[in-house]
């Protein structure tokens, strides 16, 4: 194994992903070239619905560095953002997306053809402060970009009340008004309703996607999870609906005959935090042993049900929440979710991603390790890593506490066996 | 009591502060504690609370790392681990204005390990709009419920009385800075710095009374005579004055800072408006800002102003390490600077404090590029 690597897809759709991705970005350029106005926006928020709604180009920054950690260009892009005096101790992404608008953004070699430059920038107050960062150095970057400074209150899913929906609710229509102002693409509601529709049926599918993951074994595992792509990238788009579709129909199929990951699925795995982009490999590593990662929190973000028949509240409420549900807003009510998703997947054990460069997630980590063990008998190991950054993560210290943590699983489970027998 | 006293007086206040606390609870002061001072202290007081800073200081930590990772800023890893250890049992809840993910996620970490009749998290508004004011004006009428909800009462005559008191103080902290733009304060940077301490940690009356009684010693004495070069000292939260006093130490002067531990704490002193919510609102929509709330570019201005009134000729970039807002801005910021003549240097405050060596050779180095 190396300290950098792709993992190991067994998903004919997940395979497929490759052309999705393409095609992604290449409606990115397109919309550059034929005049369609493109907004770089965060994730995770009701922005995306709106602005396929009203014809214009979403592109996600802080979804280009996984790509450019998978395609080995972040180490060029942190050299170049340390070079400007952006610090080591920064947010992986902060310093991939910033070293790489300050450099060659189209040029050869860089992949997929690189990110369109913008006409629109949904720079926001709200979400972690690193990605608020980001779009606040991108406005010094790209001065001709019409600037759209957002406002979402940074709130506990569990603490929301309605004025905070009221505000978001503003703050969705004031971005409207702004598109409309900006672009002369006006919105049609009955376009943002069939959209927004659109999107909660992809929530629906991923959901049922996820719930095959309950069967043992398990039809696929978090080495897939770049499936999460479309999610991010196409919520509202048919393409993510038609895409979903056709996984939920091998994962269904999958589990139904009983074809696991593995041939013997002994131990089964959760992930806590976000991915090693540059190392998704990592998730097979511990196959060699019969563990799979089998569900992880990273993807509950992307299964908010919308109330289509509200549109604009639907997604004041999608923006307010999907950060929520993955941050240190509030650690109960993901220690909550992560309960729930280790007794709904019958975890054996969970990895926890120290992530220096994700405070908000791995804020709270500790508590929830301690509630896994004491509340559900379940067992984790911490790794420390970056998401982004490789000089962040030890391979041999990797492997050697996933080697102990897996020896002493299996052999939790051997008495377990010898009990019951 | 003459000047000194009165310094010492503060000096008492925050070296004695976790005895004091205690007594004051013990006596029935129900104290409610936050992290940042975005955190509107006037309502709490107006509910019937002593608002107070929670302060991390230099500690060994130990039991906090088993909850939190190290590579967050000492000032929160030094809070929880004296929260840990019973420090702040004297704490009836935390109130806490959302403006960073650290003390977000520590004081939900609190939550689970320090048992307090409440936690409360503000969300604050980045934008300045009628609408943003009323979202603002909701949050801070939600945080009075749940004042109210562990037996605070609330009238808007008290809020107008909390609102007056305040601002009194801040009037008052900050004619000390304008004294030291003018070179006429007669005591250092590092003791204005313990002063602005005190008012974390004091009730908020006493520290008003005192500030007032100082006053009449400040004419009379006089300023030492302005000596070596200015410098603005600019960061986040800065509770040692270790700092200040090595600068002070080699003849140099800390003549303005851009602190939360400073003049961000202070300045605007009131805000205006017809009823008191709403000079509150105004107050905080209009506060001199810190990174975490604006962009780096909309400081520049405000820093060169600030260069300009005080006459400083190079700024000290005083960081606590891990803290994203200000290391984020900085490269933005701190080449704004130099383009306008203005050399600055970085110093990181890490876990193990201050390190003095190494901090004197590259100070030397600072101020001999500034000398030249």
């Amino acid at each position: 194994m190396d300290k950098t690597g792709k993992s190991t897809k067994r998903l004919t759709t997940a395979r497929e992903l490759n052309t999705v991705v393409l095609d992604y970005y290449l409606e990115c350029a397109r919309a550059r070239h034929e005049g369609r106005p493109v907004g770089w926006m965060p994730p995770m928020n009701g922005a995306i619905e709106v602005f396929y709604a009203m014809d214009l180009q979403p592109v996600f920054p802080e979804n280009w560095s996984p790509v450019c950690a998978a395609f080995g260009l972040a180490p060029d892009n942190f050299e170049r953002s340390e070079k400007m005096g952006y610090s080591p101790d920064l947010c992986g992404y902060l310093r991939n997306i910033v070293g790489y608008v300050h450099g060659d953004m189209n040029g050869e070699g860089v992949p997929l053809g690189g990110l369109p430059e913008p006409d629109l920038l949904i720079s926001f107050g709200g979400g972690c402060i690193p990605a608020m960062k980001i779009f606040q150095i991108l406005e010094q970057r790209f001065p001709g970009a019409k600037v759209f400074s957002a406002d979402l209150p940074q709130v506990a899913v569990e603490d929301i009340r309605e004025h905070h929906v009221k505000y978001a609710v503003s703050e969705m229509e004031r971005l409207i008004e702004f598109l409309t102002e900006t672009t002369g693409h006006t919105m049609d509601y009955d376009r943002l309703k069939e959209v927004v529709e659109v999107s909660d049926r992809a929530c629906e599918l991923w959901d049922e996607i996820m719930s095959y993951r309950r069967y043992l074994p398990v039809p696929f595992s978090a080495a897939e999870i770049g499936i999460m792509f479309v999610m991010v990238t196409r919520q509202g788009t048919r393409t993510a609906v038609d895409f979903l579709t056709r996984m939920r129909d091998e994962v269904r199929e999958r589990a139904e005959a009983g074809r696991g990951v593995i041939e013997d699925e002994k131990i089964r795995l959760f992930w806590d935090n976000i991915p090693l982009w540059y190392n998704m490999g990592l998730f097979n590593y511990f196959e060699k042993m019969g563990g799979v990662f089998v569900a992880e929190t990273y993807s509950a973000a992307w299964s908010l049900r919308l109330d289509t028949r509200n549109p604009i509240e639907a997604l004041a409420r999608k923006s307010l929440m999907s950060y929520s549900l993955v941050s240190c807003l509030s650690i109960d009510r993901r220690r909550e979710m992560v309960l729930k998703a280790c007794r709904d997947y019958a975890i054996d054990g969970a990895v926890f991603h120290r992530n220096k460069s994700c405070v908000p997630i791995t804020l709270g980590q500790a508590d929830i390790q301690q509630a896994l063990l004491s509340e559900l008998g379940v067992p984790s190991v911490t790794i420390d890593a970056c998401h982004m950054d490789a000089r962040n993560f030890s391979l041999a210290q990797f492997q050697t506490r996933a080697d102990a943590f897996m020896e002493m699983l299996l052999e939790k489970k051997r008495l377990k066996t010898d009990r019951t027998s | 009591m003459d000047l000194g006293a009165y310094l010492s007086r503060f000096s008492q206040a925050v070296r004695d502060k976790p005895n004091n606390l205690r007594k004051a609870s013990e006596c029935g002061e129900r104290i409610i504690g936050y992290f940042c001072t975005y955190t509107p202290v006037e309502i709490i007081h107006a509910c019937g609370f002593l608002p107070i800073r929670i302060w991390g200081g230099q500690v060994e930590v130990d039991r906090a790392y088993s909850l939190v990772p190290n590579f967050i800023c000492p000032y929160m890893r030094f809070s929880m681990e004296r929260a840990l250890k019973g420090e702040f049992d004297f704490l009836t809840g935390i109130i806490q204005g959302y403006t960073c993910d650290v003390a977000c996620g520590l004081m939900n970490i609190w939550k689970g390990h320090i048992g307090m009749q409440m936690y409360h998290s503000i969300a604050l508004p980045y934008n300045d709009s009628a609408e943003s004011r009323e979202f603002f004006a909701s949050a801070l009428k939600e945080t009075v419920i749940r004042l109210r909800d562990i037996g605070g009462t609330f009238s808007e005559q008290a809020l107008h009385e909390s609102l007056a008191l305040y601002e009194q103080i801040r009037c008052r902290v900050l004619n000390l800075y304008e004294m030291r733009y003018a070179g006429a304060l007669p005591f250092s940077a590092a003791d204005l710095l313990t002063i602005v301490h005190a008012g974390f940690v004091m009730r908020p009356e006493e520290y008003s009374a005192l500030l007032e009684g100082m006053e009449n010693h400040l004419d009379t004495d006089t300023p030492p005579e302005p000596r070596g070069i200015p410098i603005l000292i600019s960061g986040s939260l800065l509770e040692d004055p270790a700092l200040i006093e090595i600068i002070e130490g080699y003849g140099h002067r800390v003549v303005a800072d851009d602190l939360c531990t400073g003049l961000r704490h202070f300045s605007p002193p009131s805000g205006s408006g017809t009823i008191p919510l709403d000079r509150l609102v105004d107050r905080y929509m209009n506060r001199f800002p810190c990174p975490s709330r604006v962009r780096a570019a909309q400081r520049v201005p405000l820093l060169m102003e600030l260069i300009g009134r005080s006459g400083a000729r190079g700024v000290v970039f005083a960081f606590q390490k891990f803290c994203t807002p200000h290391l984020a801005d900085y490269p933005i910021v701190s080449q704004a600077l130099r383009s306008r003549g203005i050399p600055s240097i970085v110093i990181e405050m890490e876990e193990t404090g201050i390190m003095e060596g190494q901090l004197r050779t590259r100070l030397e180095t600072f101020f001999s590029m500034l000398e030249a």
